[in-house]
């Protein structure tokens, strides 16, 4: 066939780099997705390489710093506090599920129905399934790339030095960003901003109801759903002693004061105005232990994969809607 | 005269054959009890007025509609078959296309997703009407956008060709130049046509088979050489204030009362009474009286009428 005769005919310069080497790279609807999508897909792996190489150099600085002092026998400082790369980066990993969702999912299928496209390419010689399934293919492979190269990079630099980070392993900005997590989440909100494009068929509203999704979940839901992931364990110790060392990077979840017979009481149970009332209530008790529930580092990883099985479940359970969805309506 | 258009033997002469086909939206049935067929290698005029169905019975051809009920046969083949991808190329209302493609990145679309994609003649129709291949599609006239579409249709060598309104958005001078193309390429290659469209005189100049919805329901189908002959247009002297009984004995399309005549659109069962002035319609006319009497008893030309279980009615 010769397909390509009227774009590389002579004296039409300037023809031939417009898709570079692309053009014998991708055949059929991989063509037609990465050329329709090309803007979108440039600018999530332009960001992802600007962060991937900001992080290389972050760590670098630090690794140097601390040579420099020679830690871990002494003290280095709080190096990572009002770190203003560590800021910037972390904002950026944080917009990622925002752009996935907003940028790429949102419009991904929406768009293609508003503009007529979609009625375009299932009137060629493939199946509206394939189409989907080209489109969708796309999406997630961005954002599992996206994901896959941030989060490693983000662990290499989090996991040596965890201690001195200000954030604790619990807090969205390392357990969602790190290990599986992170691919998980973009796939996942990727998906949802598909499906909601999909339902709304039209972009703008689309593009809202992503981010309205996008924020309500990474801002509210998770918070609550994360720290439910772990099975939270009790540890009780005389009251006056100080916390054992092995608790400083254990997730507190409750705190109480017991008796020796192990009745718990209100933290606040004997916060009385004066210590002398004070006093007389821990003896009316026999209030003689401080206890806490806890939920120790060793659980991070396991919860990490519990929660990417949830995202990614949730990923297949929306792509089969959305396949089932638009393949039973009109385009 | 009839005969000219039925073909035999196989089905696969049939470019389009519906079975009690039925298409419900939320709103009610677009489209119900259709059965019609359509011969291959025909230029056929889809008519109708707006909201009758014509469009979701392009999109039951094309399979962007699912139907909820009947059959629909693009050359034999069922036309959820993928088979039947290859062979149908569709040009919708708005021509869609991708605005920030380039001209040329618009015809590779096509050369990537169409097996049989023929780019010699896609570029021939591209390049007749001087648009350069470099131009993204978005910066493109109207005209010029239709053209690239007509390539893109042209090129997948479609032996069906499914149009809906195609000139409606054009000036009278792109109309022109797209007909032409229209009526040239699809001459050439044999390629059955089927296409919707408001302009009865562009129906006229380029149909030979006519397919007339109204309301969701097939109102003629067949020849357009054998529709009009079969209708008469008859004027007389009203008598007692009233149609003649003798009008009865006919098939009424449309009739009307003027003071002391009537005049009506009949389809003749035996012999007129002599007093009865005689006239052949145009083509329009017969349309319009369909389209204006949706109550008006179904034409089907021979072959053109199967009834919902597959054997051919005569």
């Amino acid at each position: 066939m010769s397909t390509t005769t009227l774009t590389e005919k002579p004296g039409k310069p300037g023809k031939s780099s417009e898709l570079g080497s692309g053009r014998r790279l991708l055949r059929g609807l991989p063509w037609l997705v990465v050329r329709q999508h090309r803007v979108a897909l440039a600018c999530v792996l332009g960001l992802t390489v600007l962060t991937a190489l900001w992080i290389l150099y972050e760590r670098h600085e630090l690794v140097q710093l601390l040579d420099a002092k020679g830690w871990p026998e002494k003290d280095p400082g709080r190096p990572m506090e009002n770190n203003r790369g560590y800021n910037y980066i972390t904002s950026i990993i944080n917009g990622l599920p925002l752009i996935l969702a907003v940028f790429v999912g949102a419009p991904l299928i929406a768009g293609d129905q508003e503009n007529g496209t979609a009625q375009l390419v299932t009137t060629q010689s493939v199946t509206r399934r394939q189409w989907l399934i080209a489109k969708l293919g796309l999406a997630y492979t961005l954002a599992l790339v996206s994901g896959l190269v941030v989060s490693a990079l983000f662990t290499w630099w989090w996991k040596p030095h965890r201690s001195l980070f200000a954030s604790a392993w619990i807090d969205g900005v390392i357990f969602d960003n790190t290990g599986p997590v992170l691919p998980a989440f973009l796939l996942f909100l990727t998906a949802a901003g598909i499906t909601i494009g999909a339902l709304v068929r039209r972009m703008l509203p689309a593009m809202v109801g992503a981010f309205l999704f996008t924020s309500v979940t990474t801002l509210f839901v998770w918070d609550e759903v994360r720290v439910r992931l772990g099975s939270p364990q009790m540890f009780t110790y005389p009251m006056d002693s100080e916390l054992p060392a092995r608790f400083n990077d254990a997730y507190e979840v409750d705190r109480w004061v017991g008796s020796a017979d192990g009745t718990l009481y209100n933290w606040g149970r004997c916060a009385e105005a004066t210590e002398k009332a004070t006093n007389a209530c821990i003896k009316e008790h026999g209030i003689v232990n401080d206890v806490i529930q806890y939920i120790g580092y060793n659980q991070m990883a396991g919860m990490q994969w519990l929660a990417a099985g949830i995202l990614l479940a949730g990923t297949v359970l929306l792509t089969a809607f959305t396949l089932w969805w638009t393949s039973r309506r009109p385009l | 005269m009839a005969d000219t258009s039925t073909p035999n033997a196989t089905s696969g002469n049939w470019a389009l054959e519906a079975r009690g086909l039925g298409k419900r939206y939320r709103r009610g049935w677009a489209l119900r009890d259709c059965s019609f067929r359509i011969p291959a290698g025909r230029i056929c005029g889809l008519v109708g007025p707006n909201g009758a169905g014509k469009s979701t019975l392009l999109g039951l051809a094309t399979r962007q509609v699912q139907p909820t009920i009947g059959d629909l046969r693009v050359f034999g083949v069922p036309v959820d078959d993928p088979a039947v991808l290859p062979q149908v190329a569709f040009l919708g209302q708005d021509k869609p296309l991708f605005k920030r493609f380039t001209v040329a990145e618009t015809l590779r679309m096509g050369a990537e997703l169409n097996p049989g994609w023929d780019a010699a003649a896609a570029e021939r129709i591209v390049r007749a009407g001087n648009v350069p291949a470099d131009a993204r599609v978005g910066t493109l006239s109207g005209g010029q956008r239709t053209r690239v579409a007509f390539a893109l249709a042209f090129g997948k060598r479609p032996d069906l060709l499914l149009l809906d309104e195609p000139m409606s958005d054009l000036d009278p001078l792109a109309r022109d130049e797209m007909s032409t193309l229209l009526m040239a390429e699809a001459v050439e290659r044999g390629t059955t046509v089927v296409m919707s469209s408001h302009m009865l005189t562009e129906l006229e100049d380029m149909c030979d088979y006519l397919l007339v919805v109204s309301e969701g329901r097939i109102r003629m189908a067949g020849d357009a050489d054998a529709l009009v002959p079969a209708h008469t247009l008859v004027t007389g002297v009203v008598r007692d204030g009233s149609l003649p009984p003798e009008l009865a004995a006919h098939t009424i399309v449309e009739s009307r009362l003027q003071g002391r005549q009537f005049q009506a659109m009949i389809r003749p069962r035996g012999p007129l009474p002599a007093d009865w002035e005689r006239a052949e319609p145009s083509l329009e006319e017969v349309l319009l009286a369909h389209l204006r009497s949706p109550d008006a008893p179904p034409l089907y030309t021979q072959g053109a009428r199967v009834d919902a279980e597959g054997t051919q009615a005569a």
